[in-house]
Order: C-alpha cells, then sequence, then structure tokens
C-alpha cells in the first residue's frame, strides 16, 4: 500500500508519469511511420 | 546438434533451475508462495511482467511473422502504454488497498459470489489451455528442426520448470525471470550480429534494411484501408492495435491472474505503479527489435538460398508421397529462382549504390520473389493435396531454422536454451497463477475455507504441480493451430473481453449489481464464440466487442432485473 510519504521517483507526480509514457509511445510511433516512408 | 551446443544448452538450463531453487527460501503461507511476502522492487516486477508476457512463441513467431508478413505485427502492441496508465490510475489503487491474492476476489465484493467464480473460472480455462500451447508451439518446432522426440520435448519444455516453480512460488518464479531475461537479450543480440555478419561483403546492416523495406517488410504503421475504404478483418493496423490492442493488454494486464499475480508482489503501490510505466516505455521498442531481426534474416535470405519451406519434417514427408515428382520439379524451379534471386539483389544493391534508377532491378527483384512464392504456395497446396497432417505454416520455423542452418557451434545451444528459458518464464507464471486461483477462488471458497497455513501452503504447492502435469498433457494433445502466436492470441480473446468488461462494470458504473452484470457475462461470452465461429473479424476487435458488449448489456439489464435473486 502506499504511503503518504512514499516518494515518486523522476517525476514530481504521478500525472506526469503518465503523459511521460504517452508522449514518449507517441513520438515513437511518429518515428516508426518515418521510418517505414524512409525505407518503403 | 554439435557438443558444444548440448553442454551450452544443459549448462544454461541447470543453471536456471538451480538458480531458481536457491531462491526458493520462502514463508510457508499464501503471501510468502503466491505474493513472495509483498517485497519486489519494481525493476524485478518490470523484468517479471515482462518475462510472463514474452512466451517462446514470441521468440519464435515475431521474427518468422516480420518474414513473411512484414513488421506491421507491432502495432498490435500500440494500446499497451495506454493500457499500463489507466491500471496505474484504477486498478492498481484498489487491488493493493484489498491486498487481494486474485483479481477475481476484488469481484465478490464488488457484486457476489457467482461473478467472481464464473471470471475465475473463464480465466484457469483460457490459461490452462493456452499454457498447454505454450509448451507445445516451442517443442514441436524444436522437435521438427532437430528430430527430438516430440513427447519428451514436451516433457522436458512443461516439466523442468516445475521443480523450481513448484517448490519456490511467486519468489522463484520472478528472480529466475530476471535471469532468463538477461540471457535471452543477449542470445538475441547475438543472432542479430550474426545475421548482420552473414551477410555478403560490403553488405551491411542499412543495405539490407534498404532491401527488406523495397521488398514491404518494413511495414511497421499501416492504415488498414483498401480500395473499399476500412477492412475490418484486417489483423494488424494502426486502428486495430491502438483500440483492439488496448483493450487486450488492459484485460491481460488488468485481470489475467498471471500478470495480476506479479505486480500484487511489489513492496508497495509505488514499485507497482513503476514496474507497468516502465513496461509501458520498454515493450514496445523491444517486440520492434525483435522483429527486426526477422527482417534482416529475410534480407540474408535474398542473397543465399532460403529452404522451399523451412519446416524440413513436411518437405520429407511430400518427398515420400505420390506428389514426390511435383516436389523435385518445384524444388528445381526454387533453385533456379533462388540463384536469379541473388543475382537481382546484388544488381539493385549496385544500382542504389552508385546512385543510379533502381527501378528495372527493383522489378526484377520484385517479380523473383513474387516467383518464390507461387512456389511455396504451391507446396503448400501439395501438403494439403496429399492430406498431410502436422504445422503446414512454417512461418514459426524461419528464425530457429537459421539459427540451425548458419550460427557457429555453441551459438545454436545458446539460442535454443533462449527458447526454453523464454518458454519457462510464460509457463512458470502461469502456473503460479493458475494454482493460486485454483487455492483462493475455489479450494478455499468451496471444498476447504479454515485450514492452517502449512496446509495452505502444501496445498497450493500440489495445485502448482497438478496445473503443470494438466499443461504438458494439453501440450500433447495439441494439434495443428496454424501460426501459434496467433493461436495463443486469439484464445486470449475470446474470454479477455468479457473478462475485461467485468471489471469495467466494477470500477465505472457503479449502479449496476452483480445479477445483471453475471447475466450480461453469460451472454455476450456466447455471442463473442459465435461471433468469432462466424465472421472473420479480426481478432483484437473480440476485445473490444466483449468489453463493451459487458458494460453496455448490464446497463440494459440493470433496470429489469433489480434486485430479483438469481
Amino acid at each position: 500500500m502506499e504511503q503518504p510519504n512514499d516518494k515518486i521517483p523522476v517525476f514530481a507526480s504521478w500525472t506526469k508519469w503518465y503523459v511521460f509514457v504517452l508522449l514518449f509511445n507517441a513520438l515513437l510511433i511518429i518515428l516508426f511511420k518515418l521510418f517505414t516512408n524512409y525505407f518503403a | 546438434m554439435s557438443r558444444a551446443d548440448w553442454i551450452v544448452l544443459i549448462v544454461t538450463l541447470a543453471a536456471i533451475i538451480a538458480w531458481g531453487l536457491y531462491k526458493s527460501r520462502t514463508t510457508r503461507n499464501l503471501d510468502g508462495y503466491f505474493l513472495s511476502n509483498r517485497t519486489m522492487p519494481w525493476w524485478l516486477v518490470l523484468l517479471s511482467i515482462m518475462g510472463t508476457q514474452a512466451s517462446a512463441i514470441t521468440f519464435l513467431s515475431a521474427p518468422g511473422q516480420a518474414y513473411t508478413d512484414g513488421m506491421r505485427f507491432v502495432q498490435y502492441y500500440f494500446g499497451l502504454p495506454l493500457a499500463m496508465v489507466v491500471l496505474s490510475v484504477t486498478f492498481l489503487p484498489i487491488f493493493h488497498k484489498l491486498k487481494i491474492y486474485t483479481a477475481y476476489e476484488y469481484l465478490e465484493s464488488r457484486f457476489d459470489v457467482k461473478t467472481r467464480t464464473l471470471t475465475s473460472f473463464l480465466f484457469l480455462l483460457q490459461r490452462g489451455v493456452s499454457t498447454g500451447i505454450s509448451i507445445y508451439a516451442p517443442a514441436i518446432i524444436l522437435s521438427s528442426l532437430l528430430g527430438w522426440n516430440i513427447y519428451w520435448t514436451n516433457i522436458f519444455m512443461g516439466g523442468l520448470l516445475i521443480i523450481y516453480t513448484v517448490t519456490g512460488g511467486a519468489r522463484a518464479v520472478a528472480y529466475t525471470q530476471q535471469l532468463q531475461l538477461i540471457i535471452i537479450f543477449v542470445g538475441m543480440f547475438i543472432a542479430a550480429y550474426m545475421v548482420v555478419h552473414l551477410l555478403p561483403e560490403g553488405i551491411g546492416f542499412v543495405d539490407a534494411l534498404k532491401v527488406s523495406g523495397r521488398l514491404g517488410k518494413l511495414n511497421v504503421i499501416t492504415t488498414g484501408t483498401n480500395g473499399q475504404g476500412f477492412n475490418w478483418n484486417d489483423r494488424y493496423n494502426i486502428w486495430s492495435g491502438i483500440i483492439g490492442g488496448f483493450f487486450l493488454q488492459l484485460s491481460y494486464f488488468g485481470t489475467d491472474q498471471s500478470q495480476v499475480g506479479r505486480y500484487l508482489t511489489a513492496k508497495n503501490l509505488t514499485e507497482s505503479r513503476l514496474g507497468l510505466l516502465m513496461n509501458g516505455v520498454v515493450k514496445v521498442p523491444m517486440q520492434f527489435l525483435i522483429l527486426l531481426i526477422g527482417t534482416l534474416v529475410f534480407a540474408f535470405y535474398q542473397f543465399n538460398a532460403a529452404p522451399l519451406f523451412f519446416n524440413k519434417v513436411q518437405i520429407n514427408k511430400v518427398a515420400q508421397s505420390a506428389s514426390a515428382d511435383s516436389l523435385k520439379i518445384m524444388q528445381r524451379q526454387y533453385d533456379a529462382l533462388s540463384v536469379q534471386k541473388k543475382t537481382a539483389v546484388t544488381q539493385w544493391v549496385n544500382d542504389y549504390k552508385a546512385g543510379v534508377d533502381t527501378r528495372a532491378s527493383e522489378q526484377e527483384l520484385k517479380s523473383i520473389n513474387g516467383q518464390t512464392e507461387q512456389v511455396r504456395t504451391g507446396f503448400k497446396g501439395l501438403l494439403a493435396k496429399e492430406g498431410i497432417a502436422g504445422d503446414n505454416n512454417d512461418t514459426n520455423y524461419i528464425f530457429l531454422r537459421f539459427v540451425v542452418d548458419y550460427l557457429p557451434e555453441g551459438l545454436v545451444g545458446l539460442l535454443i536454451a533462449v527458447i526454453f528459458l523464454a518458454a519457462w518464464g510464460s509457463i512458470a507464471a502461469a502456473l503460479n497463477s493458475l494454482a493460486s486461483c485454483t487455492v483462493i477462488d475455489i479450494h478455499k471458497k468451496f471444498i476447504r475455507k479454515e485450514c492452517t497455513e502449512q496446509v495452505d501452503y502444501s496445498t497450493s504447492r500440489w495445485y502448482t504441480f497438478a496445473w503443470g502435469i494438466f499443461s504438458i498433457i494439453v501440450a500433447m494433445f495439441a494439434t495443428n493451430m496454424g501460426s501459434l502466436i496467433e493461436a495463443v492470441n486469439v484464445l486470449g480473446s475470446l474470454f479477455y473481453g468479457v473478462i475485461l468488461g467485468v471489471f469495467l462494470v466494477a470500477f465505472y458504473v457503479r449502479p449496476v449489481k452483480g445479477h445483471a452484470v453475471f447475466v450480461s457475462a453469460v451472454i455476450i461470452e456466447l455471442g463473442i464464440i459465435l461471433l468469432f465461429w462466424k465472421s472473420s473479424l479480426g481478432f483484437l476487435w473480440l476485445n473490444v466487442v466483449g468489453a463493451l458488449g459487458v458494460v453496455v448489456l448490464s446497463l440494459l439489464l440493470q433496470p429489469l432485473m433489480g434486485k430479483k435473486k438469481l
């Protein structure tokens, strides 16, 4: 169970973690699209 | 296999078993056996959920899938990061707060016993069968390629891991998965290096990608549209991946005990969340790299003669049938095309490097590849014509056939060990979760409610052992199922949507009570089976239909059923 003083690593809040995970993957999809276009 | 390969294989497997036994010390109660006393750090949770999801089929089929269909399979995982976020926000806090052993326990407090038992039963049904397939899938490939007896291969594939899984429970599973993943990543990295190293002189990594790309294998992003609009039967595209994949991964990680049991071992909610969120960061790139190996193998076989069919056993069967003469003609055609292909691809690379117009050589290369595919299709026609039993889809054999035919002594043993370890990681977690569900949701609920910690511990070990034996028996009975990675995913998709629907109602639709959700789940499950049987809808969509179907139907039924007792 999470304690009130449990420190969240790296980011200041979990919301920032969620945004990071989603943006990271959105960026990956964009890179994959560029990859597909470059090699196709 | 050479003596060096056998030594590498046996030493690696023995080391894992020894490591598992060494890490088996745990308190002799349910908390220790099924949840490792909730002491795991986030990185061990991460490795454990990755090791549970990535089975041997993942490492065998994914490169083959890229070889035959291109890299678009990676889109299947696009919904995973969003699922990790939703789980972290919604599911995890509740699971940790209630200190549950299985995900289905929560459903009793929210709904009733029958809903908990139904979802637990659906999980046991699909996970029990799919664990059997997880043993059989790599076993049949190894036995075909190396001439091993399939029954003994099944027993070694599914049996040896039982030693440490029964002894050490969740703790042994997590610590062995950690070591297994390290060996797997090292093995796959070496395999990728060797594919590039074995390319002809002057042909490098980028050249290989260029060849694969021009032949349509680097199609990472596809939209699923054709001349008539969106194709609902198309299995892998960005939309089915993000939407269908989201529902599938949410269900898999949120309601499948083989995964829930991994992150419940974390020492607190923060460690659980971090494990899942980091999985959302590393999973898609990892799958991308595994698929990339398949496209490199494809490029390698442009410069080298590929087998007419990667499953040698099936070729031998046709050679002994009435179609033997047809096979000889096909083999001659195929060999001639392989020589032409090598010339054409060399010409294309020379043109491309010289910066001259590549259209003519590219057209020639594509034409020859088209012809080789026609010959391969002709061979599959022979298999069908002769009614030859066995796996008539060689996708899963491609990568390992390359390993066996081209990698040096020692490395073959290492890559075969990788397949064993990948299988063990997911099977061990599955056995642990099957046992926890049987003990917590069935045995202690209906058979023997009150007993000592020692008896609980002993019962849990016996159930783990029994599920291990059951899975091996299923593997023995498993028959031809086409592309095996899809067989497991399709099987999951038949049940995951409905189970997820029940959990979504539990979390988000407070007015709906137990009777309405139970009846809805039964009706929609039957509907999903009917839909799968009668239509060709891409299987990822079954998760969406199942989950939303339960939510909508239970909302409609709730006013009608009210407080009626079933």
